[in-house]
This record gives structure tokens, C-alpha cells and sequence, in this order.
């Protein structure tokens, strides 16, 4: 499994160092998405309104939506590209089995996609002033976060296996997790995926609170449930396009 | 007779209306090419999913060395495939990145797939293009580095869907040789092909598929032999004269030169008599080919 781990990786990276202008492309896009954003607030907000420290914990929520986002929506991308091009097929013939494959395929995509998040970072504190000093703690909660995020991302998974055009739905749903997101971590929304840990993550950054381990053990047991249920969905979706005979294409 | 590698027993497959398998059972043993043929639509692509653990048989059952690829995913480690209509390969990433890759992913370490992939793209004549991405490589090369993905592994059995199509005389040629190779070395391989010729040069035994059914199941050498019969070809150096012709006839001889003799030895012989002493240039037991086969089979199914 540890070389399944090492050779993904290392395809990720020569997928970064033959294909740079992709990575360059998506940095220019994210960051200019949040800068416009940024712009329009303080437009609508008039020229005397400063952010102050907010605007570092707006940045993290951001930074963390989109770290979530690419665990979110990374394999089912990864499954229609694939379909398309003609290699899922050689792919399922893994005697790993196409669960455990792409759960290190997964893994192996946190590197590239934490170079993304931390490249994109860069960007937006050159061009919006910020400063982000947070306590590496802070990590802990991030890491409950996206194990909901491959969670979710194996049950969309699901459906871009059986289904294969689902790009309007990933589209939308990019929404439905910047309301999870931005969701409060109490009540019933603490069985909502994502919105736990990433209230504790906010709490954290704009209001200073420590790091509380009931708040952190919670969020971990959210995100490993909905981890669980998407490798559920998905075992499910592999058997059901195997017996559809799905894997083949459009 | 060696135990079957690969064996598959009474193989079913609906999609919606339409039963595309049904009952199919074959058996795969080392060292031996089994040419699977039929029409398209025949039902020939989705017996080999099934054999390869990428579709759900509705009845039946595959054993892989004695185990399920459904049930027990490592039975794949055993089998290697080259897929019809399906790249094989990563387009973006160089042939010997490839090979790496599918070698790890079919459960191999990580040194040892570079050392095979290393192997094989220098015992396959594409060392020079090592380090060239996939998509600026032929089509022929394409499809070599396709098989070798499937070898990587070093698998017992090997499923062929059409390995040659596409391919120049040299290439296809080249491949064959290859395959008979790989057969020669003890894989024991399902050859899926429209090219018949193909088959014919590397079959020991043959399978035809019609309507989703295996309606004929035989050796090579026995089937070719089955249906040329027992007829006989002869050739005169000189036109026979019209007496002798019109003897000929009444014997059934057919065909204005060759001419074809139908029946056993003794008829064979009644017409030698006829044409002593005209110079012979040559008597031959008749032959078929495959596709004269193919075409009867599938006519009569």
C-alpha cells in the first residue's frame, strides 16, 4: 500500500512539473475570485470600514473552502476524465480494488492540493495586506473538516461513476458547502458534515478560543461518519456500475 | 491436460432486453492462444468484462487460479488485459512512467516495477522512447505499450480484445510474434479479433460466439481439418483434353484447374486413373481457413 501511496504521488507531481500552467490557472482563478469578493465588500461597505482582524479569519475560511472544495470534488472529476480518455477500465483491474485505490489516490492528492491552498494563500496576503498567524492547532480541526470532504466526495463519486456528466451538479454544490462551511457548530447543525469542525476552526481564528477537545472529538466522529458513509456509497456505486456494465464510458 | 488458469462456467448477461451472453463457458490453459471470435455485437467484449472482474455476470461464475475476481480483488494480480476501444494507457505520462505506474498498481514494489518496466520496454524495442508521453507516440507503438502495461505484472493470463487493430503489416506481424512468445513462455491467453488471420496464425483453439452463445468450441488443427473434409486439390501442368475433361466430370470433379476432388481416397484414385497419363503438377489434401469457417459457423448458427 505504501508504494500505491508513493507512486500516486509521484504521479501527481509529474502531472504538476509537465502541466504547471493548470496549477498557475486554478491559483489565478481562486485568488481572483476572493479578491473580487474582497473588493465588492469594501465597496459596499464605504471607503472608512477596515476588516482588521476578520479579514484573516475570512481569508482562512476561504483558504479552507477551498482545500475542501478539491477533496470534494477531486475524485469525481478524476472518475469522468477517466471515463473519457479511456483509463478507468485499466484502472478498475487494480487487485487493490477501486475503493482502496482511490482512497490513496485521495491521500496522495492532499500534497498537490495543500501546494494549491498554500500558493493561492501567498497570493491573497500580497494583495490583500492580510498577515495569517494562526496556532498550527488550528490543523486539527481543518483534518476533521476534510475527511468530510473525501466523505462527501466519494458519495458524488458515486454519481459520477453511474452517471458520468455531473458537472452542474458539482457546480451548484460548491455552494452547499460554503453553507456548511459557514454553518453554526451547535444544535442540529452538528450533524450536518463539514459544519462542526469548521465552526471550531472559525471559533479559533476570529474569536482566539483555545483548541476544546469535546468540540474537536466531535468533529472528528462527524467527519469520519460521513467519510464512512461515502466509502459506503461509493463500494455500492462500483458493484451497481459493474453490474450495469458502466465502467466502459459514455 | 494442465488445469485451466482462467475458467469461466455458464456465463449470463442481460442489459435490458437484450441477452447479450448466454451460458457461456470457457477454459483457458497455459501456454495455449484461445481465439475467441464472433460478429460484432456477438456478445465477445462483454465475456471478456466478465472475465476480467469489470461486469457483473447475472449467473455464472469466473475462477482466476481457483478464485473470484468479484469477491476477492487480488485474484487480478494473475491477469492482464488489453481493452478494445479503451486508451490503456495515461496519454500525459511517458511510456516507461506508464509502465511504473500500472506495475505498482497491479501490486507490484515499486523497484521492481522499474526494473520491469526497464526490461520490457528494451526487450519490446521501445527503450529510445523511454521517456516520450504516450500521446506523441504511434499508433503501433501505443498499442505495444498497451500490451506491456498488461505484462507488466508478469500475469498468468492474458485477455486480448483485438491487440493487433489498426496496426501496419510489420507491427501486426511483430505482435503476433510476441504473443506467440508470451503463449510459447506458458500465459495462457483469450485472443478477441475480427482479423482472422490473426487467429488463425496464433490459435490452438477456437471459440465461436454467435447470438451470445459459444456454438462451436474446438482445436484449431481438428476444426480446420473438420471442415476441409476429405477433398482433394490437383493441378495439371497442361490443360486436360476434352475427353478427359468430360471424364473428370462424370467422376464430380469440379473447378477448371485447380480442380477440386470431393470425397475420400478411393475417389481420389479412380480419378488419377482418368488422367494417367497426363503429367501431374500437383495433389493436395484440400485446406480451409478460419474465415471459411468463421463464415459457415456463424451462416448455419
Amino acid at each position: 500500500m505504501l508504494d500505491l501511496l508513493l507512486v500516486e504521488v509521484w504521479r501527481s507531481l509529474l502531472a504538476l512539473r509537465r502541466y504547471p500552467l493548470e496549477l498557475l490557472g486554478a491559483v489565478v482563478t481562486l485568488s481572483l475570485i476572493f479578491y473580487l469578493l474582497f473588493l465588492g465588500a469594501r465597496f459596499l461597505a464605504g471607503p472608512g470600514v477596515e476588516f482588521g482582524g476578520r479579514l484573516e479569519a475570512v481569508l482562512v475560511g476561504y483558504l479552507l473552502w477551498t482545500f475542501t472544495l478539491s477533496a470534494y470534488n477531486g475524485l469525481s472529476f478524476g472518475l469522468m476524465e477517466e471515463t473519457q480518455t479511456g483509463t478507468l477500465e485499466q484502472v478498475f483491474l487494480t487487485p487493490y480494488g477501486p475503493v482502496r485505490l482511490y482512497l490513496v489516490r485521495d491521500l496522495a492528492g492532499l500534497f498537490t492540493q495543500g501546494l494549491l491552498v498554500f500558493l493561492i494563500a501567498l497570493v491573497l496576503m500580497a494583495l490583500t495586506g492580510a498577515r495569517l498567524a494562526f496556532t498550527p492547532q488550528v490543523l486539527l480541526p481543518f483534518l476533521a473538516v476534510l475527511l468530510g470532504g473525501y466523505g462527501l466526495g466519494f458519495a458524488v463519486g458515486s454519481l459520477a461513476l453511474l452517471y458520468k456528466r455531473i458537472g452542474q451538479l458539482l457546480g451548484l454544490s460548491q455552494f452547499l458547502l460554503l453553507f456548511l462551511l459557514q454553518a453554526p457548530g451547535e444544535g442540529l447543525f452538528r450533524l450536518l458534515p463539514l459544519a462542526p469542525g469548521a465552526a471550531l476552526a472559525r471559533r479559533m481564528l476570529a474569536e482566539g478560543a483555545p483548541l476544546d477537545p469535546a468540540p474537536l472529538f466531535l468533529s472528528f466522529l462527524n467527519g469520519l461518519v460521513y467519510l464512512g458513509a461515502g466509502l459506503f456509497l461509493f463500494r455500492r456505486a462500483v458493484r451497481l456500475a459493474k453490474g450495469r456494465g458502466l465502467l466502459h464510458g459514455y | 491436460m494442465e488445469p485451466a488458469l482462467l475458467e469461466a462456467q455458464g456465463l449470463r448477461k442481460r442489459f435490458g432486453a437484450l441477452e447479450a451472453v448466454r451460458g457461456v463457458s470457457l477454459a483457458l490453459r497455459p501456454g495455449e492462444v484461445l481465439a475467441f471470435l464472433g460478429k460484432n455485437g456477438a456478445g465477445k467484449t462483454t465475456t471478456v468484462k466478465m472475465l476480467s472482474g469489470l461486469l457483473l455476470p447475472d449467473a455464472g461464475e469466473v475462477r482466476l487460479l481457483g478464485q473470484d475476481p468479484f469477491r476477492d480483488p487480488w485474484a487480478l494480480r494473475h491477469l492482464g488485459a488489453v481493452l478494445e476501444g479503451n486508451r490503456n494507457t495515461y496519454w500525459r505520462l511517458t511510456a516507461l512512467e506508464n509502465l511504473v505506474y500500472f506495475g505498482v498498481a497491479r501490486g507490484l514494489r515499486l523497484a521492481a516495477a522499474r526494473k520491469r518496466a526497464l526490461a520490457l520496454l528494451e526487450e519490446y524495442g521501445l527503450w529510445d522512447k523511454a521517456h516520450t508521453e504516450v500521446r506523441h507516440l504511434s499508433r503501433g507503438m501505443q498499442q505495444k505499450l498497451a500490451l506491456l502495461q498488461a505484462l507488466v505484472h508478469d500475469p498468468e493470463v492474458l485477455l486480448l480484445d483485438e491487440p493487433t487493430l489498426g496496426l501496419d503489416v510489420d507491427t501486426s506481424l511483430q505482435m503476433q510474434d510476441k504473443i506467440r512468445a508470451l503463449a510459447k513462455g506458458g500465459k495462457a491467453i483469450l485472443l478477441t479479433t475480427h482479423q482472422l488471420e490473426v487467429a488463425e496464425a496464433l490459435a490452438h483453439q477456437v471459440a465461436i460466439i454467435h447470438r451470445g452463445e459459444v456454438v462451436l468450441e474446438e482445436s484449431k488443427e481438428a476444426l480446420l481439418a473438420r471442415f476441409a473434409g476429405e477433398h482433394y486439390v490437383l493441378e495439371l501442368e497442361a490443360p486436360p483434353p476434352p475427353g478427359v475433361l468430360a471424364q473428370l466430370r462424370a467422376l464430380g470433379v469440379e473447378g477448371e484447374g485447380p480442380f477440386l476432388v470431393r470425397g475420400d481416397g478411393e475417389a481420389l484414385w479412380r480419378v488419377l486413373e482418368a488422367l494417367k497419363p497426363l503429367p501431374l503438377k500437383k495433389v493436395a489434401k484440400a485446406e480451409a481457413d478460419l474465415l471459411e469457417v468463421f463464415l459457415k459457423v456463424v451462416g448455419r448458427a
